[in-house]
């Protein structure tokens, strides 16, 4: 095993629910409600009308930008309405509601039969997932095809694809490893040569042993261009910053991103929708979505179309609305809890947990036992960011590298005054890129 | 007389920790207090104090050994009753002069530095530093030139503590903003046993020297 | 005659140290303008920054150095400017006083669900979703950071815990401002009775179903206004106080009751507060 990040914590996974869960296709639902934000940036900019016929897999709607992705229907049928949504993370957001025809018709040129032997070049592959609307599926969703076109002058001699799923309960990742080894591998080939890399990795945590011999014996068959790494069981080991260290020994530095280390990192679940998207034609329609926790009675792990609400697969599970208490979409550490169970699946959510015991804690003053600066990944001090942030002194923050700080959450999870550190964070955070704001204006005022 | 290094060791050692004129022998609490808030102006501060203890020790200690002690005046007994007169008369005339120049070189400093400028004149530090060594370093062993520049180490190295009192008691104090003090201990109340547990926390290093 | 030679000695240095004092000043020499202190003086010292400038000290020096207007301190409108004019010698024509308004009525906003992280409007509003704990995506959330940054403690929460000012002691610094994150608050001059207390901006029938008192563009205002003075705008009533004429006729019209005569409402609240201290 090699040398891993500084901190961490050892959250109870509680991945024994789903693990074992083969994946099932979800049944479509009759009517789907694509939202047009699924990414980072820029929301897309709806290209269809009301009462069109659409096609699976048809554009609805185009990027609105160069940080944005375009959306593809997941379903053939009939546009009903344009509407509005909430996401998870809860702004509103402008969604296409579309009535399923139950045809299930891939649009003219898509899903055609893979042809492993051929080549591509880089700027096809680009292309290719830019056209599918790939973003990275991990959670974070940030488009992916902005991550393959670096500036130039940035060489990236390393990819890695995360198959860590260092978050507990979800299990979307695992499942689509033991079942899928070959087009994540064959993904993660389109990867390496995009950026005609040297290396290759795949990161996966060693609570996840069989999917480690999977995937390093499909890369061996595959005449071993890539390294599966095993890496020990550590929240937050699937950290893009985090990751890069344990694979490569190198470090992002502060306020820098993976490709000023020459890394880049990818979801093992982007590398499979990379591959339907170059071989198959198939733009990103579908995802794998973990349905589990006490609140439901049968966790599972579904093929599960964009835009499916939530309330539909987990009625599948035996959603239990009385015992739960909190329901959370993403993983518990960093998802967001939500109250509306008509939610849409979209392209980021790799889970649904249904927790019973989600006890609401208050908060005591900061004891100073250091516990949140032996964990953070990040090497920064959490506690001090929680004091500042406490006493609304926000702007104090700048001078300790706040920016630095990757919401990862274990400072607020191991606190023994059950201290909610990240909240403070985030706020300090937009505190002071609002402060920036303000001053870049006025120093534009002043020009 | 000459002396060796270990006793120039033992007096930067004594003055910076084990006699801190702040911490140890409470002398210029005022400033100790009023200055404290911010870590810049402690830093300021200390330097200011630190130019006028030295100044202030070189000058009266020409006046004292130079002049009261000179075998020519030593008839009139001045240096018996005639020196904390003309010390505070030194030590204010350096003051206004340090005033009148960060006023016109660092006004920012000067602003910040407030009400406490003017009150290094009666900062008790000052007329400390040239007085609590005084008849020692005058001895007649000492000549006129040593016995000013171990008075003027004197001075630097008592400021030097001054600054570094000053500039840890900012430190803490910059920290105790976020702190969750009762409401009738904010403000004073707190910096007071702030300091206590520094002056405290110094007397560890008695038995150094 | 022993002590002669004291005194000429002490005399001595004292005249050396005088002289280089002199010469120091004389080098060193800054001119200071004596109204910068008088304008402090004038000035209520409250050190709100609502002028723009890093306390009153900073507000006075730029006064007088900078010739920055007169007009910009908020707590002290009216006489302090007239002071100020004096010393400067303007003419000063005094300031209508400002009070904060909050722009959210709150009644009948009801919980969604429960919310149990950090209970500011700020990180509420951070964590996204956290923010609409309340079924009204707009309106008061009720938490109480406009309250706790009032130098003047002039805010205070309703039964149905919604932020309101206490104008007689509102100086009108706009601190609040900056605190609530959902942009409620807003400087109005005195006069300036009528209002829309409303900041939904949801179609009709949606803000129907979020609030008891939430504007649903129903234009009922709009075509009651004799002066054309009121439109609605991304479905919530605005007023052009240019054209406003404070007739108050869209007060009465209002099936929502939210658009407000304030005046009758402040003498009420004076009237219950004098009560109360009674």
């Amino acid at each position: 095993m090699k040398k891993v990040f500084r901190g961490g914590v050892h959250p109870h996974d509680f991945k024994e629910l789903s693990k074992d869960c083969a994946i099932t296709d979800a049944p479509v639902p009759e009517e789907l409600v694509v939202p047009l934000q699924q990414h980072i940036g820029a929301p897309a900019k709806a290209c269809v009308a009301v009462g069109d016929e659409v096609k699976r897999g048809q554009v609805i709607a185009e990027p609105g930008g160069f940080v944005s992705a375009a959306i593809h229907s997941p379903v053939s049928g009939k546009v009903k309405k344009l509407d509005t949504t909430l996401h998870p993370m809860g702004m509103t957001c402008q969604a296409v509601v579309i009535t399923n025809d139950g045809e299930d018709q891939w649009a003219e040129g898509c899903n055609i039969e893979p042809d492993e032997s051929k080549e591509f070049t880089s700027e096809e592959i680009v292309a290719a997932v830019k056209w599918a609307g790939i973003v990275g599926m991990g959670g974070a969703t940030f488009p992916t095809h902005v991550k393959l076109s670096p500036p130039p002058e940035k060489k990236i001699d390393t990819v890695i694809l995360n198959g860590v799923e260092c978050e507990p309960y979800l299990t979307a990742d695992y499942r689509l490893m033991l079942e899928s080894p070959r087009t994540i591998c064959l993904g993660l080939k389109l990867l390496k040569k995009v950026f005609n890399a040297e290396n290759a990795y795949i990161g996966i945590e060693a609570n996840k042993p069989d999917a480690y011999e999977v995937i390093k014996m499909t890369l061996a068959e595959m005449g071993g261009f890539a390294e599966a790494v095993l890496l020990p069981v550590m929240y937050p080991q699937g950290a893009e910053k985090q990751l890069i260290y344990a694979c490569t020994q190198r470090e992002v530095p502060t306020g820098g991103l993976p490709m000023d280390a020459g890394a880049c990192v990818q979801n093992v679940g982007t590398a499979h929708a990379i591959y339907e998207a170059v071989y198959c034609k198939r733009p990103l329609t579908e995802r794998i979505t973990t349905v589990t926790g006490r609140g439901v009675s049968k966790p599972a792990n579904y093929r599960v179309r964009i835009g499916t609400p939530a309330k539909s697969i987990l009625e599948l599970s035996g959603f239990d609305e009385d015992k739960t208490q909190k329901l959370i979409y993403g993983g518990p550490m960093m998802g967001a809890a939500h109250f509306d169970i008509e939610l849409p699946v979209n392209k980021g959510m790799s889970g649904i947990v249904a927790m019973t015991d989600a006890k609401a804690f208050i908060h005591g003053p900061c004891i100073r036992c250091g516990r949140c600066v032996d964990v953070c990944p990040a090497g920064l001090i959490p506690s001090e960011y929680s004091i500042y942030g406490e006493k609304g002194m926000y702007l104090e923050t700048a001078g300790i590298d706040i920016m630095d700080c990757i919401e990862c959450g274990a400072c607020t999870y191991i606190c023994p005054a059950r201290r909610p550190i990240v909240q403070w964070i985030k706020v300090s955070k937009a505190e002071l890129a609002k402060e920036r704001a303000r001053a870049a204006a006025a120093a534009a005022d002043k020009k | 007389m000459e002396w060796t290094f270990t006793e120039y060791f033992a007096l930067m050692f004594g003055l910076i920790f084990t006699q801190n004129f702040v911490l140890s022998q409470f002398l210029g609490l005022c400033p100790f207090f009023g200055v404290s808030k911010k870590r810049d102006s402690a830093v300021g501060m200390g330097l200011a104090v630190i130019f006028v203890m030295t100044l202030a020790s070189v000058v009266t200690m020409l006046i004292y050994k130079g002049l009261f002690l000179n075998p020519s005046l030593e008839k009139y007994h001045m240096a018996e009753y005639l020196d904390i007169a003309s010390f505070i008369l030194v030590i204010a005339s350096l003051v206004q002069f340090v005033e009148i120049v960060l006023k016109k070189l660092a006004p920012a400093l000067y602003k910040s530095l407030g009400i406490f400028l003017p009150l290094i004149t009666t900062n008790c530090a000052v007329l400390g530093v040239t007085q609590i060594k005084l008849t020692e370093f005058a001895r007649p062993e000492y000549s006129l030139a040593q016995a000013v520049w171990l008075q003027s180490l004197y001075g630097i190295f008592g400021g030097i503590g001054f600054t570094l009192a000053l500039y840890l008691m900012a430190g803490v104090r910059e920290h105790l903003e976020t702190a969750m003090i009762p409401e009738s201990m904010k403000g004073m109340p707190i910096a007071v046993i702030s300091g206590c547990c520094m002056a405290l926390a110094f007397f560890g290093f008695q038995g150094f020297v | 005659m022993n002590i002669i030679v004291p005194v000429v000695i002490m005399a001595i240095i004292g005249g050396i140290l005088g002289l280089v004092l002199a010469i120091a000043s004389k080098k060193f020499f800054v001119k200071v303008d004596p109204r910068t202190d008088m304008v402090l003086e004038a000035l209520p010292g409250a050190n709100c920054g609502a002028c723009g400038f890093a306390g009153c000290a900073a507000y006075a020096e730029a006064i007088v150095e900078k010739g920055a207007p007169i007009d910009l301190c908020a707590p002290g409108a009216g006489g302090v400017v007239a002071a100020v004019a004096d010393i400067m010698g303007l003419s000063a024509n005094a300031k209508e006083p400002n009070f904060a308004i909050v722009r959210c009525d709150g009644d009948g906003v009801r919980p969604r669900f429960q919310y149990a992280g950090v209970q500011t409007c700020k990180a509420a509003t951070v964590m996204g979703l956290a923010g609409s704990f309340q079924d009204c995506p707009y309106g008061c959330l009720g938490l109480g950071s406009c309250v706790e940054v009032c130098p003047f403690g002039a805010i205070e929460l309703n039964e149905n815990n919604v932020a309101i000012i206490n104008e007689d002691v509102c100086a009108g610094c706009g601190k609040c401002i900056d605190a609530c994150p959902r942009n409620l608050i807003r400087l109005d001059p005195e006069s300036r009775v009528i209002v829309v207390r409303c900041n939904n901006k949801d179609k009709g029938a949606t803000a129907n179903k979020q609030c008891n008192h939430a504007c649903i563009a129903c234009g009922k205002c709009v075509r009651e206004c004799p002066f054309d003075a009121i439109h609605i705008e991304n479905n919530l009533a605005v007023i052009d106080y240019g054209k406003c004429k404070l007739c108050g006729k869209c007060v009465k019209v209002c099936p929502k009751h939210l658009i407000v005569n304030l005046r009758a409402e402040r003498k009420e609240r004076r009237e219950a507060r004098l009560k109360d201290e009674k």
